[in-house]
């Protein structure tokens, strides 16, 4: 039994029980950031290993857990997403008093992540989408005096378990069609066995797998607690669900489809090409109207759910290609724009809307020219890196005869700029008189530098693509045998 | 040296330099701002005395691999199409800049700023020889264009830019689809994934491919030109934006659609072009007769030549699109005759504005009293713009219509109104402000003479009219092979006389 591949997974599972633990004691005021360091030095050194292991990817428990280059790169994402969290979480007063708890459940959202995409077996993977799951549902309402963030929590609980039942319902069901639970059993059974393909029942969970998936990923039509759970959690939860789930949840997407269904591919390549122009066409409307740019991202995240799942609704190694490039430059730029809001939120009070980004880039030039950037590569803008994914998704999806795909996004992306560009023309307009005073004006460092290292990042992955694209490459094509 | 590549470098440089500038130094951010446009100038004489005009192909190329793997790379050069549009670019962006500096707005760091990367967008499209850089170019120019209307811009800013920006994005991303789309049927016959322009073409696609390809790229152009009917968001941005934005707008970015039309759609697509051949045609000719008269109705004189300019871009893109080489040799010559004059007409536009306080015609007049100098030079530029015989664009006019009755008699008698309203609405603009009795001013209109300021600006476009007026063959000849090779396959398909086609320009055609 291989259990070196489970390292990365003990590290950090041990991480967040000792985050936790050292919470319960009262911390004198030098250790008062224990939990926070624990919780760097756990996810710095479960990331070595993954760096470690990139040469040589395996497979263990059985082939219950594989780091196979789609897993590692997929686990890496997900830690650089905990990483920034932690750093954007540094004296975030929401989880003033329980940090232990705070980092801890952080953590534990993280396991669950990486063994979501690092599962060889659909039990495994439920257990770690179930692990992210309930660590996010606390962290979400772990604000308990604001009603806000109790009202997050809650919703997201309540949807969450709907997700959850669809889920092992749509499980169950390719269980009962293929008699395993082992992704790459199920992948051989549907490669040959002809008959199986196209029967109602295997059409059906297909469906509702990929439904359940696209709750976590917020897509179209499980998209609606997002707005609501995304404006009420503390930010950088908001910042880590909306980076890490959606990393985990496309991974799942990947495995499940691209990777175990290839052989019924005609089943569901249409499907999730329905939920991802949906998710689209619905997410960027949606944004239009808000006020609050933390909405804003919320509606934004459903419609680049919707452009990610355009790589999964090719079922090519291209497609996997260009949805995890795009899900890095997606990472880079959602860290530098929840960071900038991050900042302003501690400043004024109701930071989080539109009128108190006005002038703001005036003030804070390098702040401006971040959430521009960000701003910017979200909507598309070349030469950043949000053009290179959409690129690569447009080109995957006409690769592969989903011509009608990529117009939809063409025209989905068109829409989306009206919203993009509006945060960053108020970032530079004149400042006005402010009567509410302003709470710090001093800048927490360890948010200013994952700004920083977004925006540069925003610019360096489209400038050094080739690197990068090489590694998703690698990981697109270990997805297929 | 990569010259070419200076270019874009120099002005994106001197760009960034000018966003760190201090706010309270508006003398350094001049200085940065003069010296980074007029080295630019520099380096485009630098690629003009490399050129040879003996070939028609891209040439100077600086070519970098940017993505491998999905074939795009860094690929810039020069063709005769491209030199005297990279030319014209620097020229009137630091006319731009040395009018911009006299009035330096609120922010002038920024505004300058903004400026030099329009040039670097507007350069880069140019002389991009790789389709993705070129929509990279493309996309980039806008940006700054549409931060300029919104932050400096007239009251209704924001509606304009927000209009602008959209009307403009949905075009380009449609523009993205369909050159994925191309490179992608490109790679199945090539055997290579490449987004290189020389390389794709000649790619044989098929009649339906080839329609819906040119469709898709003459959507984006023709919003950026604009053509009619994509003109929606010309009166708002041009009414709003500030004036030094509107002349380099009406002058460069126009161009910008009118290129890639010469230089990618009717090269790569010589079937689609010759399918959407009068279709396109007569969307130019309404343009040309719905541009003027909305010109002669025009309240005020900016909206007056913004819309002549959309009579004036029908002409040229009708020139390019019958397919015949001396209508397409005077589009080219036309392109450079419509930035001058553009140009000039909204100098002098910005110096009434300034000098009265007003842009609407109705209030002015008898100004010629009190301003004479200005007087001429308006008199001088209002016959070039109505194409009197003698005047710069009186050559590229007659090119075009020439070429034009030459393929399609009807076609030519229809582009002739154009001809006729030009000097009705031009000369209604001359004759109600100049002319007549003294209105809208206290002291005669002598605060709308020419001053040394304005005059550093607008002489030299005068002095540019002139010299393409007296030998024009010298723009011609240098462009005349790289437009003869543009537009050769598609005369073979449309089944021009083989005289009629330059012999030179089928043979480059065939591949080894």
């Amino acid at each position: 039994m291989n259990v070196v591949v489970g390292i990365p997974l003990y590290v950090m599972s041990a991480a967040a029980l000792l985050a936790i633990v050292s919470g319960a004691f009262s911390l004198p005021g030098d250790l008062r950031r224990l939990p926070e360091w624990i919780g760097l030095l756990g996810v710095g050194i479960s990331l070595l290993t993954l760096i470690a292991m990139w040469d040589r990817p395996q497979s263990g428990f059985e082939g219950e857990i594989r780091l196979t280059h789609m897993g590692l790169l997929m686990s890496g994402i997900i830690l650089v997403a905990t990483l920034a969290t932690i750093a954007l979480s540094w004296g975030e007063p929401a989880g003033a008093g329980r940090r232990g708890e705070y980092i801890g459940l952080i953590l534990a959202a993280a396991t669950g992540m990486m063994l979501t995409v690092t599962a060889g077996d659909l039990i495994v993977m439920f257990i770690g989408i179930e692990l992210l799951s309930v660590s996010l549902y606390i962290l979400c309402a772990i604000e308990v005096t604001r009603e806000q963030s109790l009202e997050s929590g809650l919703k997201y609980l309540i949807t969450g378990a709907i997700g959850t039942a669809t889920l092992i319902y749509g499980f169950a069901l390719l269980y009962g069609m293929t008699g395993s639970t082992s992704l790459d059993v199920i992948g051989e059974r549907l490669a040959h066995a002809g008959p199986l393909t196209s029967q109602p029942l295997l059409v059906a969970a297909m469906a509702l797998v990929a439904v359940a998936l696209g709750f976590k990923a917020s897509a179209v039509p499980f998209h609606m607690w997002t707005p609501d759970v995304y404006q009420g959690a503390p930010t950088p939860v908001t910042t880590f669900m909306s980076t890490g789930t959606k990393a985990a949840a496309m991974g799942a997407f990947l495995l499940v489809f691209t990777g175990a269904a290839q052989g019924a591919i005609a089943d569901w390549r249409v499907l999730i090409g329905a939920i991802a122009a949906a998710s689209m066409v619905v997410g960027n409307i949606g944004a239009l109207r808000q006020n609050s740019v933390k909405r804003m991202l919320a509606w934004s995240s459903v419609a680049q759910a919707g452009y990610l799942l355009m790589g999964v609704a090719v079922g090519t190694a291209f497609g996997a290609e260009a949805l995890i490039y795009y899900l890095i430059a997606y990472l880079a730029m959602t860290l530098a724009a929840f960071a900038i809001v991050i900042l302003r939120e501690r400043e004024v009070e109701d930071g989080d809307q539109l009128e108190a980004f006005t002038g703001y880039g005036r003030r804070r030039p390098w702040a401006g020219v971040v959430m521009t950037l960000a701003m910017l590569s979200l909507a598309g803008f070349p030469p950043l890196a949000g053009f290179i994914g959409k690129f690569m998704l447009f080109s995957a999806a006409i690769d592969s005869d989903m011509l009608w795909l990529a117009i939809v996004g063409a025209l989905a992306s068109a829409v989306s700029v009206v919203y993009y560009l509006r945060v960053s023309i108020v970032m530079w307009s004149p400042e006005p008189v402010r009567d509410v005073p302003e709470r710090t004006l001093r800048v927490p460092r360890a948010v200013a530098t994952v700004a920083v290292a977004g925006g540069v990042a925003i610019v360096a992955l489209a400038i050094w693509a080739q690197p990068v694209i090489d590694l998703c490459r690698d990981a697109g094509a270990s997805l297929l045998p | 040296m990569p010259w070419v590549s200076l270019l874009v470098i120099v002005p994106l440089v001197a760009a960034i330099v000018l966003a760190l500038v201090p706010q309270h130094d508006r003398m350094l951010a001049r200085t940065v701002a003069l010296a980074g446009t007029g080295l630019t100038v520099a380096v485009s004489i630098v690629v003009l005395v490399l050129f040879d005009r003996g070939s028609g192909a891209l040439q100077q190329i600086d070519h970098v691999d940017w993505i491998t793997s999905l074939g795009i790379s860094w690929d810039l050069g020069v063709d005769g199409i491209s030199i005297w549009l990279v030319l014209l670019t620097t020229v009137l962006f630091t006319l731009g800049m040395i009018a911009a500096c006299q009035h330096l707005p609120e922010r002038g760091n920024m505004f300058l700023s903004l400026l030099l990367l329009s040039e670097v967008g507007l350069l880069g499209l140019f002389t991009s020889g790789d389709l993705v850089l070129f929509y990279v170019f493309w996309e980039f120019m806008l940006i700054p264009f549409a931060f300029l209307i919104w932050t400096w811009g007239g009251d209704n800013r924001r509606r304009a830019g927000l209009t602008f920006v959209v009307y403009t994005m949905v075009g380009s991303l449609i523009m993205l689809v369909a050159i994925i789309s191309t490179a992608l049927i490109a790679r199945d016959h090539l055997g290579y994934a490449t987004f290189l322009i020389r390389d794709i073409q000649g790619v044989p696609f098929s009649g339906t491919a080839s329609t819906l390809l040119f469709a898709g790229f003459v959507l984006a152009f023709a919003i950026k030109l604009p053509l009619w009917p994509f003109h929606g968001w010309l009166p708002l941005a041009y009414g709003e934006a500030p004036i030094v934005v509107t002349a380099l707008m009406a002058a460069l970015m126009s161009k910008a659609g009118v290129y890639g039309l010469l230089r990618i759609g009717v090269p790569l697509f010589p079937d689609g072009a010759n399918t959407l051949l009068i279709p396109i045609a007569i969307l130019a000719l309404i343009g040309i007769v719905y541009g003027s008269l909305l010109a002669w109705r025009a309240r005020t004189m900016r909206l007056l030549v913004g819309y002549s300019s959309l009579a004036h871009l029908g002409f040229i893109v009708l020139g390019i699109m019958v397919f015949d080489q001396m209508a397409a040799q005077g589009a080219v010559l036309q392109m450079i005759n419509h930035g001058v004059v553009v140009a000039a007409a909204f100098t002098i536009v910005m110096v009434l504005g300034r000098g009265t306080g007003t842009e609407d015609m109705g209030r002015l007049g008898g100004l010629a009293k009190g301003a004479p100098r200005l007087a001429v030079a308006f008199l001088i530029v209002t016959m070039a713009a109505l194409a009197l015989p003698g005047s710069n664009a009186f050559v590229g006019e007659f090119f075009i219509l020439g070429g034009v009755f030459r393929q399609y008699a009807w076609m030519a008698v229809i582009a002739m109104a154009g001809v006729i309203y030009a000097a009705v609405y031009m000369l209604r603009m001359y004759q109600s402000t100049m002319n007549g009795p003294v209105k809208g001013v206290s002291d005669e209109g002598r605060a709308t003479e020419l001053r040394r300021g304005d005059a550093i600006v607008l002489v030299p476009l005068i002095l540019i009219m002139f010299l393409i007026a007296l030998w024009p063959r010298v723009f011609v000849d240098a462009s005349a092979k790289a437009t003869d090779r543009a537009i050769a396959p598609a005369q073979v398909v449309a089944g021009r006389p083989p005289i009629q086609i330059a012999p030179s320009a089928t043979a480059t055609q065939e591949r080894p």
